[in-house]
């Protein structure tokens, strides 16, 4: 399944392995053009110990982070955990976790999904640093709206995140395909003039998600 | 031969595919096609403008020459796609301009001289930059408000260019080069007015300066409007941080700004939800957290803001931690007032759906205000309700309530694909209720009048009575058309002006006023008894009181005017005394009829005459009053040579008595006026017999004065006249 004119879509959390992935799949199998990253500067999933969690670099692939946790002794706690089951996920969805700072090579994205506060603040961040450091004469900068929806970082809670993401998706994409009517305000049909109302619309169904929103360009 | 659009977007796919397979013709091809911008048809235009786009915008020019000199050959079409108000058209105007504008830019600076190419770029950019206050390309709403809230995608746009010209039209000193990452930020190539010399001819810096300066200011009123647009806040804080990073000459105007703004002190937009504002204050507050921290991480910030920027963030920061796990709708915010409203809530132009509700609604059209059902409400108090209202309104408001529905109206009735039922137009509006419920076996009356009170009634002819002066005071109020409308009329309308008026002519009001006095107000007389005549019922005495007081506005309209209006004073007494001889002849013969059925009933003989009602015994005491009373007013101020409006009125006046006629005597008496005083008597014996003997009486009266010449003057004329 694919929908036709789907916006360029990018969730993105810390490490682009559970929030960031179960959204990116949600959003996939409804056949979305979407993409995921994380902001955080290195990929961190839990280890034995909270003081020792498995530290891997951006790029490396989930099959290699999936067979290496695999042969770790504490294989059963990573089992118990969810983190055998979200790297098999994964590795199906996409090669390997990316980083957002470096993300220009998969082009500009209409609009960027945040799961945490701070990764929206650092998209935000990173986006007014890409505002001037590149001088292309010939680039001409495109609107992004970049969304946070705050999920906990957990198996459950991704999962009930993502389907509000998706949801959410959808409200844009409905709102997109809506035509004009005959004699109504061209207003009420553009995104950039509704998108907040659509926002407090499914903020009104998703308290528990709190949202966060800004236009930016890049 | 002329080919239809569809055909001609064929032939220009072909031609693109031409350029985009040989790169050589490219120029050639775009060239040709920036004829076809001018088309009437929008989907040639919509065509053209995409293929600027990809040409200009996604680089499908290869050779940069070629593209400079085609953005020069481009200005022209563009400046001419920047008016038409069709929303993608527009955007990608501002696109395509964003490219060409550094191109030409780049292309004058280093080309000093060109005049024609500079004027084209500032007029394209004018175009642009004049319509962010606009709502170009959607029609302004009637409200100011709503429309800070429209077309915001259109605006966004808007600041990126202006931005970009900020960028270009003013010094750049990049505030700290080099980065920590080590590449050095922003790269050298990047352009701005350092790059023209300074003694340009047509790049001058002072006024790229001030352009600038002015730009700014212009983004800058996003913040300073007192409700909060989210989208567009954000994006221009956002794209402000290039100012911060280039322009430390701006830097303050920004940060004054930032310190300043604070998202408590705005107010809810009455175009927002409570939820949504609450939501704006919190993406706003987010931002601008974002933004601190950005310009103060990256030392962007001149030491003497740092501080209270610094206490400004974590002021933001705190208040963002208390909301952050919160759902942020149930938190009670006292403090949350609206914006005072000023407009209408549906002030759409267009009708949406074809009834009287979506034509006339200019609230919230879901409002439960709209099914308070006004039918049950008593007529006099809705009159009265409606009278207030309106009173109240302001007149501009309700013009443009008015507007707003006749929009609406002509948009239904002209507007395509929108049947309306002929009867709808040509019906009156008062069918609101032929719904569900209409039954075309019910007939449907007006309820009765109310009665009014005999005060409502003094005060609706005293109103009467000012708008017939009214018209008599503006002869020119009447239009040709207007005197034409009851000869037009069908129907009812042309009954109606056989037996009033055929046309409306300069002094039909006087017509139309002394017959209100003498005969409209006399029906109830008719009725009466024949016992209580000459009592008369409170009907008649309150109808005679409201005559009388259309009588003495005439009266005192005479009076202004003396001269000049003595042919309506004649109208007007001519009318009084033929209406009430004949109304009085009516009641005489009536009794005369009454007796004649007495007598019969009391003899059975055969028939009693009726006695012939006299016609010269008919009093007409009305008429008396007020032909005395003008000869009475007129007297005094006649003058030597006002003889011939005076004999006029004698000779004139339907009716005279000895009682009339006895008024000139006081003529004869003054020394100065004693000739028109005789020469009325003359004229009167002469030239109305009736009154000959009084007359003569008169004269015999003053031929036993002691003045000389009065004596001797009656003589003469007794000895003339009586035989």
């Amino acid at each position: 399944m694919v929908v036709e004119d789907s916006l360029k879509i990018c969730t993105v959390c810390a490490s682009n392995n559970n929030r960031s992935m179960e959204s990116h799949k949600q959003l996939k199998d409804a056949g979305y053009n979407v993409k995921s990253f994380g902001t955080g500067s290195a990929v961190r999933l839990p280890g034995p110990s909270a003081d020792k969690p498995n530290v891997y670099e951006f790029g490396t692939p989930y099959e290699d982070i999936y067979n290496d946790l695999i042969s770790q002794n504490c294989r059963k706690i990573y089992e118990a955990n969810g983190l055998i089951h979200m790297l098999d996920r994964n590795r199906h969805v996409k090669t390997a976790p990316e980083k957002w700072q470096n993300n220009a090579y998969a082009g500009k994205f209409d609009l960027v999904i945040t799961c945490e506060e701070r990764c929206f603040d650092s998209v935000l961040d990173d986006l007014m640093y890409r505002m001037y450091s590149k001088a292309d004469e010939n680039d001409v900068k495109q609107i992004v709206h970049v969304i946070n929806v705050d999920i906990k970082d957990d198996n459950e809670n991704a999962l009930i995140g993502g389907k509000g993401i998706l949801k959410l998706v959808n409200m844009v994409h409905e709102f997109r395909s809506k035509k004009k009517v005959e004699g109504e305000d061209e207003s009420t049909v553009l995104l950039e003039d509704q998108m907040m109302n659509i926002l407090t619309e499914w903020q009104k169904n998703h308290t528990h998600l709190p949202t966060l929103y800004s236009v930016s360009y890049y | 031969m002329s080919f239809s659009p569809d055909q001609i977007v064929e032939q220009l796919d072909q031609a693109k595919n031409l350029a985009y397979t040989d790169a050589s013709t490219y120029p050639q091809v775009l060239r040709q096609i920036l004829n076809f911008v001018t088309s009437p048809e929008s989907k040639i235009q919509l065509w053209c403008v995409q293929f600027l786009k990809e040409s200009f915008v996604e680089n499908k020019i290869a050779n940069h020459s070629d593209k400079v000199d085609l953005a020069i050959d481009s200005l022209d079409s563009l400046v001419f796609l920047s008016n038409i108000p069709n929303l993608h058209i527009f955007k990608h105007v501002i696109s395509i301009s964003s490219v060409i504008y550094r191109l030409v830019f780049r292309y004058v600076a280093e080309n000093d001289g060109c005049n024609p190419i500079w004027s084209k770029l500032t007029e394209l950019k004018n175009s642009l930059v004049n319509k962010f206050q606009s709502n170009f390309p959607l029609e302004a709403s009637d409200n100011e408000e709503f429309d800070l809230f429209r077309n915001i995608d259109t605006k966004i746009e808007l600041v990126k260019f202006m931005m970009l010209v900020i960028d270009y039209q003013s010094k750049s000193t990049v505030i700290n080069g080099s980065s920590s990452n080590g590449s050095v930020s922003p790269p050298p190539n990047t352009f701005s007015l350092n790059n023209v010399t300074t003694t340009h001819s047509l790049i001058k810096y002072s006024n790229m300066e001030y352009e600038a300066v002015n730009l700014l200011d212009l983004l800058l009123k996003t913040f300073s409007n007192n409700v909060i647009v989210a989208p567009l806040i954000t994006a221009t804080l956002n794209h402000f941080i290039i100012i911060m990073k280039r322009k430390p000459q701006y830097v303050t105007k920004i940060l004054n700004m930032v310190e300043n703004y604070d998202t408590n002190a705005k107010f809810q937009s009455n175009y927002q939800s409570l939820e949504e504002f609450k939501l704006a204050k919190k993406y706003v507050d987010r931002i601008f957290r974002v933004f601190l921290f950005h310009i103060l991480r990256n030392n962007l910030v001149p030491t003497n803001y740092q501080n209270t920027l610094n206490k400004k963030m974590n002021q933001l920061v705190e208040r963002g931690n208390d909301i952050r796990k919160k759902n942020i709708f149930v938190i009670n915010e006292p403090n949350i007032r609206k914006r005072k409203f000023d407009g209408f809530l549906n002030p759409t132009k267009k009708i949406k759906t074809l009834d009287y509700k979506n034509l006339y609604c200019l609230n919230d059209i879901n409002s439960d205000l709209n099914n308070f059902d006004l039918t049950s409400v008593p007529q006099h108090i809705l009159t009265q309700m409606v009278v207030t209202a309106l009173k109240k309104a302001s007149v501009n408001k309700v013009t443009k309530a008015l507007e707003i529905i006749s929009e609406r109206y002509t948009d239904a009735i002209l507007g395509p694909g929108v049947a309306i039922k002929k009867e709808d137009a040509d019906e009156d509006d008062d069918d609101d209720d032929v719904g569900e419920n209409y039954n075309p076996e019910t007939v449907y009356t007006l309820p009765p009048p109310t009665d009014l009170s005999f005060q409502e009634k003094k005060e609706h002819i005293s109103i009467i009575i000012k708008n017939f002066f009214k018209l008599a005071n503006n002869p020119n109020g009447i239009s040709p058309e207007e005197e034409k409308v009851g000869d037009a009329e069908e129907g009812i309308n042309k009954e109606l002006t056989k037996t009033a008026i055929n046309s409306w002519k300069k002094d039909s009001w006087l017509v139309l006023l002394t017959r209100l006095a003498t005969r409209g107000m006399r029906s109830a007389v008719l009725q009466e008894d024949e016992d209580n005549e000459a009592e008369k019922s409170p009907d008649a005495k309150a109808n005679e009181e409201m005559s009388d007081m259309i009588r003495t506005a005439i009266f005192d309209y005479f009076l202004d005017n003396i001269h000049s209006r003595i042919d309506l004073i004649i109208e007007w007494l001519n009318e009084e005394w033929y209406s009430e001889k004949v109304f009085n002849e009516e009641i005489q013969i009536r009794k005369a009829k009454a007796q004649k059925a007495v007598k019969q009933e009391a003899s059975d003989d055969a028939i009693v005459d009726t006695p012939p009602v006299e016609t010269a015994k008919v009093e007409t005491p009305i008429y008396n009053k007020w032909a005395g009373k003008v000869l009475d007013s007129m007297i005094p101020f006649l003058e030597p040579n006002d003889r011939k409006i005076f004999i006029r009125l004698l000779s004139d006046l339907p009716y005279l008595n000895e009682d009339l006629v006895g008024r000139i005597k006081s003529l004869c008496l003054d020394p100065v006026r004693i000739k028109i005083g005789f020469l009325s008597l003359q004229f009167l014996i002469m030239y109305r017999p009736p009154v000959k003997d009084v007359c003569l009486k008169i004269l015999t009266q003053l031929s036993e004065s002691d003045q000389d010449d009065l004596r001797e003057e009656a003589k003469k004329l007794l000895a003339k006249y009586s035989v």
